[in-house]
């Protein structure tokens, strides 16, 4: 099979791999740093006791995780322009991907909170401590190392998620694969290096997963 | 110190706390026993308010603890409080868990708090694991630890639940000796346990406990010897005899 495989085409348009691996790269980042902080705020809002920012935080979570995120990026790059915000297309990618991301970060987060022993709370509370330094000092710790994991996931998700925006034009991974068939009817060569830049990434973010985990995470001495 | 006024508890429609009226004078070491589920963890565990009650009033030191505008922090640092569980946390050291309440609460500075720190790890035998972590302690070591913890705040009283239920027989002892100790010094003392021994020795009173009500309440001498009420005879002849 591989002898049918033509190389040399796709050296010819390793350029436009670099230019497209650099735009999903930074696609990633932005989307995940951004949606990370929208996961800090929803859950924080989630686990409130005040209604009124609890039930929007609640509402945004589960429309976003009730529908597609190919329709949820259609929805804002159609509907954007309708209410008169004209931004770029990849903005739009970035703002759907970080919206849809940030969701499901706010569950793992909210899980995480959870995870950690209702006697822990009590032990702060009995100390004096207040909510904020309970959160702080004794359950976030606690709930970061189980965190963890299931957010580097979410990332690589994500990474993976940022193909779709080649359905709306964005110049990145996804989108060079297409164009070099269109030009050159050559999809298997074309999609499969785009698959293999796809596994670089996943493994530069497996590998920082496994090193915040050595990093981060406390560990219980046995 | 402590006085139960017509105080009443539910959880949802189970009758938890039925008319408590319950003092407890400074200095008084009062031991708390009963079958499970009689409602003698919740009594104890509305003392600092870990739990609310529904009607009634309980005043601590001349402060109504389940009032709005009653200053928790600065009324639960007076009240250590020790689980059955221990609930160390588990991502600190020995000294980091001892010294949290005073430097967050208290704002004390860090030198002088771990020194203080110190102090009550000594009394209760643990200085020399004041570097390691509570995974690495044995369930008596991490009693005493969290007795410590309690105490570093130089509480009034400390409240007991249950401490040695958690343990093995044979770390029951070094945890007991803590808490004979701590009566010596003069401390204000609820325990809820069934350690009979514990409350002979010790104990100025004790309180039996039957489905939320005060059933009976006598010295320990009195109690255990010549219970006053059946449900009180029978729990006693139960625990002697199991």
């Amino acid at each position: 099979m591989l002898v049918d495989f033509n190389f040399r085409v796709i050296l010819e348009y390793l350029p436009l791999f670099l230019t497209g691996l650099r735009s999903t790269f930074f696609i990633a980042i932005v989307s995940i740093a951004l949606a990370l902080i929208t996961g800090i705020i929803a859950c924080s809002c989630r686990i409130s006791g005040i209604k009124f920012i609890k039930y929007p935080a609640i509402a945004y979570i589960e429309i976003v995780r009730s529908t597609p995120l190919l329709v949820q990026i259609y929805f804002l790059y159609f509907g954007l322009p309708t209410l008169g915000l004209k931004i770029p297309e990849i903005q739009t990618g970035i703002l759907a991907l970080m919206l849809n991301s940030g969701a499901y970060m706010a569950e793992i987060i909210r899980a995480g909170i959870n995870s950690v022993d209702e006697g822990q709370i009590e032990a702060g509370i009995s100390s004096g401590l207040n909510y904020v330094q309970r959160m702080r000092l004794i359950i976030l710790p606690q709930a970061l190392g189980v965190t963890i994991p299931p957010l580097l996931g979410q990332n690589i998700v994500l990474v993976k998620d940022s193909a779709l925006l080649s359905l709306i034009s964005v110049m990145e991974l996804t989108r060079c694969g297409q164009t070099m068939t269109s030009e050159r009817f050559m999809p298997t060569e074309a999609f499969l290096t785009v698959a293999f830049f796809y596994m670089c990434i996943y493994f530069c973010l497996k590998a920082l997963a496994d090193w915040s985990q050595r990093k981060l995470i406390f560990r219980e001495a046995y | 110190m402590i006085e139960f006024k017509n105080v009443n508890k539910w959880f949802d429609k189970l009758h938890v706390l039925n008319d408590i009226n319950l003092k407890i004078p400074k200095g008084e070491v009062l031991v708390i026993c009963g079958p499970s589920g009689s409602g003698k963890s919740t009594l104890i565990r509305c003392i600092n308010r870990l739990e609310k009650i529904q009607q009634g009033q309980i005043i601590v030191n001349d402060t109504p603890v389940h009032d709005k505008s009653t200053n928790l922090t600065k009324l639960r640092a007076e009240i250590g409080f020790v689980f059955q569980q221990f609930h160390l946390y588990p991502h600190m050291t020995v000294l980091q868990n001892v010294m949290l309440a005073p430097v967050n609460v208290k704002k004390i500075a860090k030198t002088k708090a771990e020194k203080i720190a110190l102090e009550k790890l000594e009394q209760v035998g643990l200085t020399e694991k004041s570097g390691a972590y509570p995974a690495q302690l044995s369930g008596g070591q991490q009693q005493r630890v969290a007795i410590a913890r309690g105490l570093v705040m130089s509480p009034e009283i400390m409240l007991f639940d249950e401490p040695t239920s958690a343990l093995d027989p044979e770390m029951i002892g070094e945890v007991l000796d803590v808490m004979v100790n701590l009566v010596s010094e003069g401390m204000t003392m609820c325990v809820v346990t069934h350690e009979m021994g514990f409350a002979k020795k010790v104990a100025d009173r004790v309180l039996f406990m039957d489905e939320g009500k005060i059933v009976e309440t006598g010295t320990p001498g009195e109690f255990f010897d010549n219970p006053q009420t059946d449900r009180a005879s029978e729990f006693i002849s139960k625990i002697l005899t199991h």
